[in-house]
């Protein structure tokens, strides 16, 4: 429900005839507050819905384009030879622990070897473990505790051990 | 082409407003935001928010990177940059064009033609628009001459911008090199850009602009409006169409500013503003702001039109679809512009979080707003958080509305500028209308200190 | 695969087929216009003379001025127009001029795509109103192929109809037009190749009523034998009597491997957009329907149906409903199979109840039978059976209504009313009753904001009005609260 100021000017006109003074309209995503005075009317508003923050890494510069089609190959960051991403197996919510309170499964710098496990993918309710998938060190952490990983985002990136 | 999803790469009321004309057009709408707004209104009123940067302006809302790189990564293919900030800034119109982002305004060419002011004066007088004696200045003595030439007292501008930045007026040849030297300072701390040209000073004179809408070929002006209500240079009041101008006058300068936009080939909204000089009648070229205004509401009050609606039909390259016959003006307009300032102590700024917000509401009255009990007006950005507009079917019944609309307006939390408008408003002078921009400086200096209070 | 076009019908077929035609005023259509103006429809089936004349009559609305404001409101979308080239609003029979004139004007006024309809199929008529049409400039002229079940509306019927329609350069393209419902996919199987096989890659449509549940599926049949543009209706303005969900049929469309290229985010809210105004006034939502084999046969709608039996029992003969039915069929062929749409059902059915109850067939015939068998709505598609068109036009009252005067020439017409007035009053003032035009002049302009949400409020304020003793009140359910208090109360 929005409502502009032509809605309230026609609720106005029937309210100016009735014996109120006062009307209050609230939903989920708004309170609106109606008050006569002697010379007229005021409103008073609230906006209850929260803001929808879309996901992004947390540098700015990082922001692949979240649509493959908007971004041209020749645009889409080329990896350092020796830096290699880990991209989230399914779209979902990351988690860099085991569980909450948990110490996360590793931080930067952390040496791993390909198996080892450096956070979870929770998707529709199902856990995935994301593997590091490369002997090396934990070069950069891309995305928080708990944020969306959208189809394809890089979560971290492992520097990895000259062969 | 129809565009689908809008970054408004905005803050405070005008996200709100353009929010408002995307919602009635089923455009979506992501908002842009600094991490001192991510939790603002027009944050909870978007239908997505993405993460500018951090609190401050150069970081975030002057930060062409980081609006693209918003814009980018939120998917939207046009971004709508409202007013100040990187509104006229030909390097985001650039980056928006190469990233295939459609940008809400003219083309950069023609933001470099009038972004310039000694180009966009250059180019009124190409365009045959009456200019003030002047022109640009390379050396102290060329300055002299031309000074000389026009007639003292003389305006020096910056050409790199406005707003008040970089002007200095010179009332003799004596206070012609110191005033030169510090415009020049003041000029490059503020634009980055040195140079400076001057102008005949008009005493008694009214800021008069008018608005214009083009698609690109055609071009209408959509009347005047009148700002001369200002401190330091910018605006508290404005109005539209513009009182007590000769009918003569008026269609010359309407007339003037459609022309010059022509001229231009002019793309989207723009407004030509005028000097007039009410003892001489005349009235001269200032500058063209090639954005949506602050003001623009009058406008719409006059004309019936949504201008914001208006630059996205022309952004999306459809015609105007209307002429200038079709353009029809209706009543008068008024509008207040409420600063989170305390005007008592010279207007010092008083940012914080807002506890109560009471506005008005009834026929003829509009309000445009981002504030609302709980919201913060945060010490980075300008200070304005609300716009009190009345509109009537004459001057005179605009002002009761406005008048009465002003008194049940309330804003606790904040220091705010309520109750200098409505002594404004309930002035004599301003209640006859025609007031040059002197006008205010004189309104203030003119009431005993005590009735400052309360 | 395919990609198909949607053409939206909401406005008018699904507002007529479901709300009576009256359910859209011009607020309620303008506030959602700019969002269907951004789905992506090939054109709106936006108004038609039947339409025009509500606007008017019930609602006190200027439907010249609702055609600009949606036009303004909606430059991406072609808006369509519906009607036989024989009148306009008035059941009267229009002068030629008197049409050319219609068309001119809606064509300045923002209509661009015309539907030239002949129930008859009465060729000569499609291909004068086509040319009229496009003298008055339309953008797009589409003729309709009116489907019904019957001894002559074979395949063969139809596909040679196309083929000649198709040859005129002032029609552009096609659509099986199937107001009644009938058409089932075995059917569409080998009625639209036999279309396609004659029309030189001219495009066909297909508008389907959802009468007995058979256009979901004959729409996907139709996609896979090369149809291009589906005709579909949003929401509540969906199934029942109307035309398919839009949603549903884009959804299904793609389930095939079919593209449909439409901005799914803004059919959804204006789907959510009728629901909510069909909520706030209480206007029925359209249903998904039965298949009923009888329909096929006798192709009466549910409410002309009820409304016989309610006639019969009246009279005390319930029981002769069956005989009634077989007398419908017959008479039907007799007259030269009209296609059972509006007004023909009806006229059929009386006939049928009149040879029933008479002493002789067609010993009483009405008025409308005696005009049908004149001519006056048209040359039959076949022709009426000899021996029952002498009954009908062996009486005076025949000879009296042969001799009524044509329509009247447009100047003589246009002397009539003052001077000064447009021709779009002139157009309204001579087929409407004074007082409903000067109704709406008084009425002033139109009002272009509605809100679903807040009509709640208004009724609520509007009932309480006359009760100046009402409290304090408040009402309250999920997700809302309103709450109204007197003065000097909390």
């Amino acid at each position: 429900m929005d409502l502009t100021d032509d809605d309230v000017r026609a609720i106005l006109r029937l309210l100016e005839t009735s014996p109120f003074s006062d009307l209050e309209l609230e939903t989920p995503e708004f309170r609106l507050t109606l008050h006569r005075t002697e010379t007229g009317w005021t409103r008073e508003s609230a906006t209850s819905r929260p803001a929808h923050v879309l996901p992004r890494a947390t540098a700015p510069e990082l922001a692949e384009a979240v649509i493959p089609a908007q971004v041209s190959p020749t645009q889409a960051l080329e990896p350092r030879s020796d830096v290699v991403d880990v991209r989230t197996p399914l779209p979902g919510t990351f988690y860099r622990a085991p569980k909450p309170g948990a110490p996360p499964f590793v931080e930067l710098g952390t040496q791993v070897g390909a198996d080892t496990v450096v956070g979870i993918v929770e998707t529709m309710k199902l856990m995935n473990s994301v593997y590091a998938g490369i002997a090396g060190r934990v070069a950069e952490i891309c995305l928080g505790d708990a944020s969306f990983a959208r189809q394809g985002a890089v979560l971290m990136r492992i520097a990895a051990d000259r062969a | 082409m129809i565009l689908r999803r809008i970054l408004i790469a905005n803050r405070g009321e005008i996200a709100v407003r353009i929010m408002r004309t995307c919602e009635r057009l089923g455009i979506e709408t992501v908002l842009a935001a600094s991490d001192a707004d991510l939790e603002s209104v027009a944050a909870r009123r978007a239908d997505h928010v993405i993460r500018l940067g951090p609190s401050p302006a150069s970081a975030s809302y002057l930060n062409v990177p980081a609006v693209i790189a918003a814009a980018r990564a939120a998917a939207v293919d046009a971004l709508h940059p409202g007013y100040g900030f990187l509104s006229e800034n030909a390097d985001l119109a650039h980056a928006c064009a190469a990233a295939g982002i459609v940008f809400i305004g003219p083309t950069p060419p023609q933001l470099a033609a009038v972004g310039d002011k000694l180009r966009a004066r250059a180019y009124a007088v190409a365009a045959a628009l009456p200019v003030l004696p002047g022109g640009d200045v390379s050396s102290l003595d060329a300055a002299a001459v031309l000074a000389a030439h026009v007639g003292y007292p003389v305006l020096i501008k910056a050409v790199g911008g406005g707003g008040g930045r970089g002007m200095r007026q010179v009332g003799s040849p004596e206070g012609l090199s110191e005033a030169l030297d510090l415009a020049i300072a003041e000029a490059a701390a503020a634009f980055g850009d040195p140079r400076v040209y001057l102008e005949r000073y008009v005493a008694s004179g009214r800021h008069i602009e008018v608005q214009i809408l083009g698609d690109g070929q055609a071009v209408v002006h959509l009347g005047t409006r009148d700002c001369s209500i200002q401190r330091r240079y910018q605006k508290l009041i404005e109005e539209a169409p513009a009182p007590k101008l000769p009918r003569a006058v008026r269609e010359h300068m309407q007339d003037a500013a459609a022309s010059f936009g022509r001229h231009l080939a002019y793309r989207g909204l723009g407004t030509v503003e005028f000097l007039y000089d009410c003892l001489r009648e005349e009235f001269y070229f200032l500058e063209m702001n090639a954005r949506i205004q602050v003001e623009h509401p009058v406008t719409e009050g006059i004309c019936g039109l949504d201008l914001v609606e208006c630059q996205i039909r022309v952004a999306e390259g459809r015609p105007l679809g209307f002429t200038q016959r079709d353009v029809r003006f209706d009543g008068h307009a008024i509008e207040c512009r409420i600063n989170a300032e305390d005007w008592v102590r010279d207007f010092r700024p008083s940012p914080g979080r807002v506890t109560r917000a009471i506005f008005a509401v009834g026929e003829g009255i509009r309000v445009d707003t981002h504030i609302e009990p709980g919201a913060e007006v945060p010490p980075y950005y300008d200070s304005l958080m609300a716009k009190v507009i009345a509109h009537g079917r004459d001057r005179t019944q605009a002002l009761e509305r406005l008048s009465g609309a002003l008194a049940r307006c309330e804003i606790e939390g904040v220091s705010s500028t309520l109750s200098l408008q409505e002594a404004l408003v309930g002035s004599p002078g301003f209640a006859a209308g025609g007031v040059t921009t002197d006008y205010f400086r004189r309104f203030l200096e003119d009431r005993p200190a005590a009735e400052h209070i309360g | 695969m395919a990609n198909l076009q949607l053409i939206d019908v909401s406005i008018r077929d699904g507002n007529q087929s479901l709300w009576g035609a009256v359910g859209l005023d011009t607020p309620q259509i303008l506030s959602v216009a700019p969002l269907l103006d951004r789905v992506g429809f090939r054109a709106l089936d936006y108004t038609s003379s039947t339409h025009m004349g509500i606007a008017v009559r019930h609602h006190a609305e200027n439907p010249w001025e609702r055609i600009r404001l949606t036009r303004d409101a909606m430059p991406n979308t072609p808006l369509q127009f519906i009607g036989t080239g024989l009148r306009f609003i008035s059941w009267e029979l229009a002068s030629p001029e008197f049409m050319q004139l219609v068309y001119d004007r809606l064509v300045a006024n923002g209509i661009s795509r015309f539907v030239v309809l002949e129930p008859m199929h009465d060729i000569d008529a499609f291909l004068e109103s086509a040319r009229m049409i496009r003298r008055a400039g339309a953008g797009e002229i589409i003729a309709a192929l009116t489907f019904t079940l019957s001894a002559i509306h074979d395949d063969e019927f139809y596909a040679a109809l196309a083929g000649r329609l198709s040859q005129s350069p002032n029609i552009d393209r096609l659509y099986i037009k199937d107001p009644s419902g009938l058409l089932t996919c075995e059917r569409a199987r080998g009625l639209i190749p036999a279309i396609r096989a004659r029309i030189g890659g001219m495009a066909l449509e297909l508008h389907s009523h959802c009468t007995i549940g058979l256009s979901s599926q004959s729409y996907v049949v139709a996609a896979d034998l090369g149809v291009s543009v589906l005709q579909t209706a949003l929401g509540p303005l969906a199934n029942g009597g109307s035309l398919p969900d839009a949603e549903r049929v884009v959804a299904n469309l793609r389930e095939l491997g079919h593209s449909v290229d439409v901005d799914d985010r803004l059919l959804a809210a204006c789907a959510r957009y009728f629901a909510r105004l069909a909520r706030a006034e209480n206007l029925p939502f359209g249903t998904p329907q039965d298949f009923d084999a009888a329909y096929l046969r006798h192709q009466l709608a549910g409410g002309v149906l009820t409304t016989t039996r309610r006639q019969l029992a009246e009279i005390g003969l319930e029981h002769r409903f069956g005989d009634l039915m077989r007398e419908v069929v017959q008479v039907r062929a007799e007259l030269g199979y009209p296609i059972m749409v509006t007004p023909f059902p009806q006229m059929v059915v009386s006939q049928a109840l009149f040879n029933l109850l008479g002493t002789e067939r067609y010993a009483n015939v009405s008025d409308q039978i005696i005009r049908y068998a004149l001519g006056k709505f048209g040359r039959p598609s076949a022709p009426i059976e000899s021996t029952v068109l002498e009954r009908i036009l062996g009486r005076g009252r025949a000879d009296e209504i042969g001799r009524e005067p044509g329509p009247p020439d447009l100047a003589q017409q246009r002397r009539q009313f003052p001077a000064g007035i447009s021709d779009e009053e002139f157009l309204l003032r001579a087929t409407m009753p004074a007082q409903q035009v000067d109704a709406m002049v008084a009425k002033g302009p139109a009002c272009r904001r509605y809100n679903p949400a807040t009509r709640p409020i208004l009724k609520l304020l509007g009932a309480l009005r006359g009760q100046p003793q009402v409290g304090d009140l408040v009402v309250e359910k999920p997700g809302f609260r309103l709450a109204m208090r007197r003065q000097g109360h909390g």
